[in-house]
């Protein structure tokens, strides 16, 4: 029984490692994946996801329905920076870099200058599972579910409708899909806004495990990029699948044993190792691996 | 016990928190009359230098805290704070307090009886003629004198009107450095007050030292700080985590686990943590140090539940540690908690739903929720002034009545001249706080201050369970620090006292 609750509550503690990484991860995704625009603004739009929530969680909205409206409301945010801002800098990487980082320091003061240092806290919902010496929170298990969902749906939006391959076309082409008739300039706001969505989205989820302050988007910024780096670009859903799985099992077995600062070092060094090995990411290994299997056969 | 034997003319006073006013205020008076003297003196003598100190020009306080990024919680507090303090001293107001060879308090638990008793000398023995009656009852004593917020007899600062040059560090040391330098050099201040994280203070305190810039640090910190030109007036860890632990062990049991953030501020705590269990039959079965990067505790929590001590340590500095007990109480956690820094100061228990931080026990030396009428008077000055503020933290009260002893030492010096103001501060100054009465000693310039034992509730509603009328800061006297004999200019850690491995 001892180990039973053991293996439990590491596979737990695994699950919550990668569904932190993916959730963190999922809205620069497709605007770092899809787009090439490195968005260091990635962390202010969770950060106002996690805000929009509270405020309609205050107003007395269900909180899955504070979920929805942070996704249409950060997804709008996204829409209107890509219109008047970002579409001015496409091709031009480290402008963009400067510039989503100017809007970063806009956002998180700016928001500091309206709401104060912090509002109030949005409780936990469900309750936790006993397993053994162990506990579970059912919202971790829960969080874990949406995000493998999440991921799901993406890979459908984009291997599946028409969006996702007017969307893959102008990522790989743009003068080309212009010719076939494709609207790139609105494929362009579409994603920055999907994108930005989820990342309110995702900001929303992991507001009631966080203080909701005006700098709490930073602390999502890292792992984010380091999920979405070391998944690579050959595939980025696959990618990011990939290297919040083998980031967490590395993390996981040392954290538990050694302690959450050496589990910290355990990840950045994987991280630092996979990069080497696999300079375009897990997703281009995940390929050649797949194209060298369909070669033997 | 000497400081309270010079008062033996005094009768302990006792007040439960309930009854306001009882028959023994008349003890608290005496008590009163002493400090007053202390304060004509205060106010007297400046009186009679003033005519050399009017060249009408302002009275500067250099002011640096975070208004914005990570640490703007708690600097924002500290800023309206200053704001008070300078508004009141404009206003010709004070608090109660002057140079002072000590002080002292009253006792903690006691028991009362209905009326004083009579003592009476036979023989070798102290005998008690009359007893008083039946003891009535046991309380947590407290003052309950609503008076220390006294005119001042002066407008400002000798006459002249304080001014507040107040700059935002914005969380970010390398422009603490810069902005320190624009204080001294270009705005000439006469008096600097600054510093949340520890690591702010050691940045620009070589700049103080460079320039005698008369300093105080307001904040709770590590403690070690010896420098002449700094005055630390926030507790330190061992008025802080030695009563903790203390009561811990006592009322839970000796297993403790700590978790706490990792860098200087979180392991010299930790390491006094470790240094003093032993000494009260405490064990620590587990640390663990916790980058300030890490805002997802599910690994923690379940280490934490693994190793089942008996009580947790937490020592969680930032908004991403933070979410450690929101997510420890979605878990399922339910450990009784101890801090010297969580809920005091980032008012955890008001931001986060209850029971998050049900359990959480931390020896404060001041938190919003102190139980006296001086406090509930202090509080009502700041929401009058501040109405949209959620809370007044351990550091902002510090900075309120460090502004207030800055201008009585400078009253008492009849100038500004920073050398002279701070050899009035090191006559040793008493100061009747909102928390208690404060002592600045003069050998180590840290305060001995009025600790009380804050527990949360279930429903994050506040208690106290214990006081120490006056804990020393004992740690740099150990090591012989004396700034009036021997100025000196560093911080001492606890690698050079033996007493950090002696029982551990």
């Amino acid at each position: 029984m001892e180990e039973f609750s053991l293996v439990i509550s590491v596979a737990y503690q695994f699950g919550t490692n990668a569904a932190f990484l993916l959730l963190c991860a999922l809205g620069l995704i497709v605007i770092l994946g899809m787009m090439n625009i490195i968005n260091l603004a990635h962390g202010e739009l969770m950060m106002m996801g996690a805000y929009t929530a509270s405020l309609s969680y205050q107003a007395g909205l269900p909180f899955p329905l504070c979920v929805a409206v942070s996704f249409l409301v950060v997804g709008f945010v996204g829409a209107v920076f890509e219109r008047l801002v970002v579409r001015r800098f496409y091709g031009r990487e480290l402008s963009a870099l400067v510039v989503t980082w100017g809007i970063s320091l806009l956002l998180s003061q700016g928001t500091l200058m309206v709401f104060g240092p912090f509002l109030p806290s949005i409780p936990i919902p469900g309750g936790s599972l006993d397993v053994g010496a162990y506990s579970l929170s059912v919202y971790w298990l829960i969080l874990i579910a949406v995000s493998i969902a999440v991921v799901v749906a993406l890979a459908w939006l984009y291997n599946r409708t028409t969006f996702g391959l007017h969307a893959r076309a102008t990522m790989q082409d743009a003068a080309m899909a212009r010719a076939l008739g494709v609207n790139t300039g609105r494929i362009y706001m579409l994603t920055f806004s999907l994108g930005a969505g989820l990342a309110g989205f995702s900001g929303a989820l992991l507001a009631p495990t966080a203080s909701i302050m005006p700098f709490m988007g930073q602390q999502f910024v890292a792992p984010a990029f380091i999920t979405v780096v070391v998944g690579g670009a050959a595939n980025v859903i696959a990618g990011a699948v990939g290297s919040s799985v083998l980031l967490s099992l590395v993390r996981t077995p040392v954290g538990f044993y050694l302690g959450a600062f050496l589990g910290l070092v355990a990840l950045l060094l994987a991280a630092l190792i996979i990069i080497r090995l696999m300079p375009n990411g897990v997703s281009a290994a995940l390929q050649r691996w797949s194209d060298r299997r369909a070669q033997s056969h | 016990m000497s400081k309270r034997d010079s008062q033996a003319d005094v009768p302990q006073g006792a007040t439960t928190p309930t009854t306001e006013d009882t028959g023994f205020s008349i003890g608290r008076r005496d008590f009163l009359t002493g400090t007053a003297a202390a304060v004509s003196a205060a106010t007297v003598l400046p009186n009679l230098k003033k005519a050399k100190a009017q060249d009408g020009s302002p009275v500067k306080i250099g002011f640096i805290e975070d208004e914005s990024g990570n640490l703007s919680v708690y600097g924002i507090q500290k800023l309206h704070a200053a704001q008070l303090a300078v508004k009141e001293i404009n206003e010709g107001k004070t608090l109660k307090g002057g140079a002072n060879i000590g002080t002292g308090g009253y006792g903690p638990l006691a028991s009362y009886a209905a009326n004083a008793p009579t003592i009476s000398k036979e023989g070798v023995a102290l005998d008690i003629v009359n007893a008083g009656g039946e003891m009535s009852g046991d309380a947590t004593v407290f003052v309950e004198d609503d008076d220390v917020f006294v005119d001042s007899g002066d407008q400002g600062i000798l006459g002249r009107e304080v001014d507040l040059v107040s700059v935002d560090g914005q969380s970010n040391n390398a422009l603490w450095q810069q902005l320190t330098r624009r204080l001294i050099q270009e705005d000439e201040v006469d008096v600097l007050v600054a510093g949340f994280a520890s690591a702010e203070r050691e940045a620009i305190r070589p700049i103080v030292d460079q320039f005698n810039q008369l300093y105080f640090y307001t904040n709770q910190y590590e403690g070690g700080v010896a420098d002449a030109n700094t005055f630390c007036t926030g507790p330190v860890c061992e008025q802080q985590v030695i009563p903790v632990v203390q009561y811990m062990v006592e009322k839970f049991g000796p297993r403790c686990y700590t978790i706490a953030a990792d860098y200087n501020f979180g392991q010299l705590t930790a390491a006094w943590t470790k240094a003093f269990a032993p000494l009260v039959g405490g064990e620590i079965i587990g640390e663990e140090f916790i980058p300030l990067s890490v805002s997802e505790f599910s690994q923690v929590i379940a280490r934490i539940q693994q190793a089942k001590p008996d009580w947790v340590m937490t020592l969680l500095v930032g908004q991403n540690h933070h979410n450690y007990y929101p997510q420890a109480a979605a878990a399922g956690l339910s450990y009784p908690m101890a801090s010297t820094v969580n809920m005091a100061q980032g008012y955890e228990h008001k931001r986060f739903p209850p029971p998050s931080l049900n359990q959480m026990h931390n020896a404060i030396q001041y938190q919003l929720e102190v139980p006296t009428a001086r406090n509930r008077a202090f509080v009502k000055r700041w929401m009058d002034m501040f109405p949209e503020d959620e809370y007044i933290g351990e550091m902002a009260q510090n900075t309120y009545f460090t502004v207030h002893m800055y201008a009585q030492a400078a009253r008492l010096a009849g100038t500004t001249d920073q050398e002279t103001v701070k050899r009035a501060l090191e006559l040793g100054w008493a100061i009747e706080a909102p928390e208690g009465a404060v002592f600045l000693e003069p050998g180590t310039h840290h305060c001995a201050h009025y600790i009380r034992l804050a527990v949360c509730d279930e429903n994050h509603d506040v208690f106290f369970v214990r006081e120490w009328p006056m804990i020393q800061a004992w740690w740099l006297q150990r090591l012989g620090v004396n700034l009036v004999r021997n100025p000196e200019y560093k911080q001492y850690v606890p690698d050079e006292d033996p007493f950090f491995s002696m029982f551990g």
